[in-house]
């Protein structure tokens, strides 16, 4: 299987040169590890932005939905993801609840 | 380690031409993931696609590659199979390709049963000359030719796959990314002809005017369109009507392949073998 | 050389050429009067381990035949007017993705379905450009019964040579013509083959469409470890879809340039009773191609016993037009006839290329042959 290196220590990464904003991978994720940031150079004003990395559960969705090879999970095998937590399920509904994008004042759940 | 698919990609070509969300992407992605699984090599591995969105899918993949004209994917693709039947062939058509101006090559490409690999990336519109109807729109939806709204009825391209005799008839959305893949590894794996219907978005030029703005709520409309198979078989005729099944729809590995059959011909007028006759095929007529 | 003798019909010969040329591929949809080439043809290749399909439609027909020529096969499709029609398009993308194969177009009565038994050579103005866009076909057209042997295994050589289609012309009378051909024997013929050019360097350094200005694309057949695209779009070194201003320029020119930059590899004339022509006052020159050629001949022989100095210009290469030579002979000889079984589709040519507008033109499109005595009694009418 073709594979590449991964950076150390990361769990999920993105090139931003292939990312187009299409918001589908903030929406694909579970956990509230991904949102969209504004970015005045990019087409649509936005550009793709890994937020909580430490939250990833390496569900891969992201990187399967990513239509543009602009999104990357580490292994299973050699990255120790996160379990979903309650937590990460309420910044994931932020985040959709705010047009793909993590409320400037969010606090967290708790 | 992650999947790296920059090693079958043309990198000088990245990124895509493609609009942001669109699910061909995500379809060739799946079909790279598929090819390396099954390990097949990129000098064995011909990828023929035709004219719309789709028909750039080619100039991605470092594959043996041929962009051909609109609808004839599947004519290319039976000519360079037969001269190498050894070889994967795999097209990758839209839904105008395939089933309007490429509709005759489809249905005597699954006739023959030649063992090539058919993609049809249906997004239920023309998205690359922008919004005209496609034999797929739904009746009623918005097109920039039928602003009233389209009352063209419509196609469903599985059924016409597994009528006119392809072996192997599946369907997908891009929603499954996985369970494409899977279906994809086995479409090619088959030996015959094998349609895989992709029911794609494009937000653009079909979800535009039919309130399907962004790439997510297009996705849910397919979702909302498409069920499995298993379920599918379970409902009323009634319910059956606007959904349509994924999965494996027709699986045929008695019936046999194109270019073996050929070979019968070779053997015949070689004198290995005598002259085909009826007799040689269970189905008569 | 050495010949051999063969009793046959010009469609027969024809697919038995193309087979003794190295073809391994033939797709083809049947179409009346060239139908009997894919008859024998499905006979010929199987035998050789070849394939040879029935398509579903003419256009499917080239797009396979396009399809095996890029995977390296030598590769034929025959059929006629109607066809060349539907066939026009993916002709066009084997000009532009330079994809080399012999059409055999055996000329019937047109417009549209038209006389489809009866002879014509109506598809002259179409051969030279059958698709949109700028390029250069390469026409050949058969005179005889040996021609459709030969002239097809020229076109498989020019094919390769100048990696793009190339048309041979037969009509209904050369096509069904049934006699006695001397042909070349089969082991000089394979001895003349010159196949594509191969680059044999390593992948990295190949570039498909990088070549000299006047030169043809060096295609490598798929699955041998040199993996580049194919595509109707204006494409760049790699074969890549591009819109840069240069590349193009540079891409559709050489489209030009690769043909007309070689035509004298290209051009073949029979000049039939000229040598005594000096450009005396009361000589005829007569222009004709295809079967009407035979009548020509015919017709000159009885001009001659008459008293009158014919002689016949025959172009056996059609496209791209013998235009140097005709003006060399047309300045010559002052009363110049084309007889021609359409109206005046290659008299066009001959004026352009002679810059005279006094050619004379004897023209017949009731799907009947021309006889040597209309011919004799138009030199006599108007000369």
């Amino acid at each position: 299987m073709s594979k590449m290196v991964a950076p150390t220590n990361t769990s999920v990464w993105v090139d931003t040169q292939r990312c187009k904003a299409c918001d589908i991978c903030v929406d694909a994720c579970p956990a509230g590890v991904l949102s969209m940031q504004q970015e005045a150079t990019s087409t649509l004003g936005a550009m793709i932005s890994v937020i909580t990395p430490e939250a990833c559960i390496g569900c891969n969705e992201c990187e399967l939905s990513c239509p543009d090879f602009a999104i990357f999970v580490a292994d299973r095998k050699e990255f120790k993801f996160a379990k979903l937590t309650d937590e990460s399920k309420a910044r994931q509904e932020a985040i959709i609840n705010n047009k793909f994008r993590l409320p400037t004042d969010y606090k967290g759940s708790n | 380690m992650a999947f790296n698919y920059d090693s079958y990609l043309r990198l000088e070509k990245m990124p895509t031409l493609w609009c942001w969300g669109c699910g061909d992407g995500v379809i060739l992605k799946a079909f790279i993931r598929a090819v390396d699984k099954l390990g097949i090599k990129k000098d064995d591995m011909c990828v023929v696609s035709g004219i719309g969105c789709s028909g750039r899918f080619s100039s991605y993949v470092d594959f043996n590659t041929v962009h051909t004209t609109h609808g004839r994917t599947v004519a290319y693709a039976t000519g360079i199979k037969l001269a190498n039947p050894d070889k994967h062939v795999v097209c990758v058509a839209g839904d105008g390709d395939a089933l309007a101006i490429g509709g005759n090559h489809t249905i005597h490409g699954c006739r023959r049963n030649i063992d090539i690999t058919m993609i049809v990336i249906n997004n239920f519109i023309y998205g690359l000359t922008n919004s005209q109807t496609s034999p797929t729109t739904p009746q009623g939806m918005w097109t920039v030719t039928q602003k009233a709204g389209n009352i063209d009825p419509t196609f469903d391209a599985c059924k016409l796959a597994i009528a006119s005799g392809a072996s192997f008839v599946g369907r997908e959305t891009v929603n499954a990314p996985r369970k494409m893949e899977k279906l994809i590894i086995q479409a090619i794996e088959h030996k015959g002809f094998s349609f895989v219907e992709i029911n794609s978005n494009c937000h653009i030029n079909l979800g535009r005017k039919n309130k399907m703005v962004s790439a997510m709520e297009n996705l849910d409309w397919i979702d909302s369109i498409t069920v499995s198979k298993k379920k599918y078989d379970t409902l009323s005729e009634e319910e059956q009507v606007n959904l349509l099944p994924l999965g494996i729809l027709k699986q045929d590995t008695v019936v046999r392949e194109y270019c073996d059959m050929y070979q019968d011909i070779i053997d015949a007028h070689q004198g290995k073998r005598a002259k085909i006759t009826q007799d040689d095929f269970t189905k008569k007529i | 050389m050495a010949t051999r003798e063969v009793i046959s019909t010009g469609n027969e010969l024809s697919a038995i050429a193309a087979v003794d040329a190295g073809c391994t591929f033939f797709g083809g949809y049947p179409l009346t009067p060239s139908s009997e080439i894919m008859h024998v043809i499905s006979d010929l290749l199987p035998k050789i381990g070849g394939t040879c399909i029935q398509m579903e439609d003419e256009i499917a027909a080239i797009c396979s035949v396009i399809g095996a020529g890029m995977s390296g096969s030598r590769a034929l499709t025959a059929t006629s007017g109607p066809g060349m029609s539907l066939k026009a398009e993916n002709l066009g993308l084997a000009q532009m993705a330079e994809v080399p194969l012999v059409c055999v177009n055996v000329m019937r009565g047109g417009p549209s379905t038209g006389l489809p038994t009866r002879v014509s050579q109506g598809d002259i103005k179409q051969a030279s450009n059958p698709s949109h866009g700028d390029y250069r076909s390469i026409t050949l057209c058969a005179g005889n019964l040996a021609e459709c042997y030969t002239e097809t295994v020229r076109a498989f050589n020019l094919a390769d040579r100048f990696m793009q289609p190339v048309i041979v012309l037969l009509d209904e009378t050369i096509g069904h013509m049934h006699g006695k051909a001397d042909l070349p024997t089969v082991e000089d013929v394979k001895a003349g083959i010159v196949p594509r050019k191969k680059f044999d360097g390593p992948a990295d350094e190949y570039f498909p469409y990088q070549c000299e200005a006047t030169e043809p694309a060096v295609l490598n057949p798929m699955f041998e470890g040199y993996r580049y695209h194919f595509t109707g779009l204006h494409h760049d070194k790699n074969g890549f879809p591009t819109e840069e201003i240069e590349t193009c320029r540079k891409l559709i020119q050489r489209l030009e340039d690769k043909v007309m930059f070689h035509q004298d590899e290209i051009e073949s004339n029979e000049e039939f009773m000229c040598d005594d022509l000096t450009g005396a006052e009361g000589e005829v020159l007569i222009i004709a191609y295809g079967s009407v050629s035979l009548a020509a001949k015919e017709a000159i022989r009885h001009l001659r016993a008459d008293g009158i100095k014919a002689g016949l210009f025959r172009p056996i290469t059609i496209w791209p037009s013998p235009a140097k030579r005709i003006k060399e002979m047309t300045d010559k000889i002052k009363n110049v006839l084309v007889v021609e079984l359409n109206i005046r589709q290659y008299t066009d040519e001959i004026e352009r290329a002679s810059g005279r507008l006094d050619i004379e033109g004897l023209y017949k499109v009731n799907g009947r042959a021309i006889s040597p005595h209309e011919i004799v009694s138009k030199v006599k009418e108007v000369f």
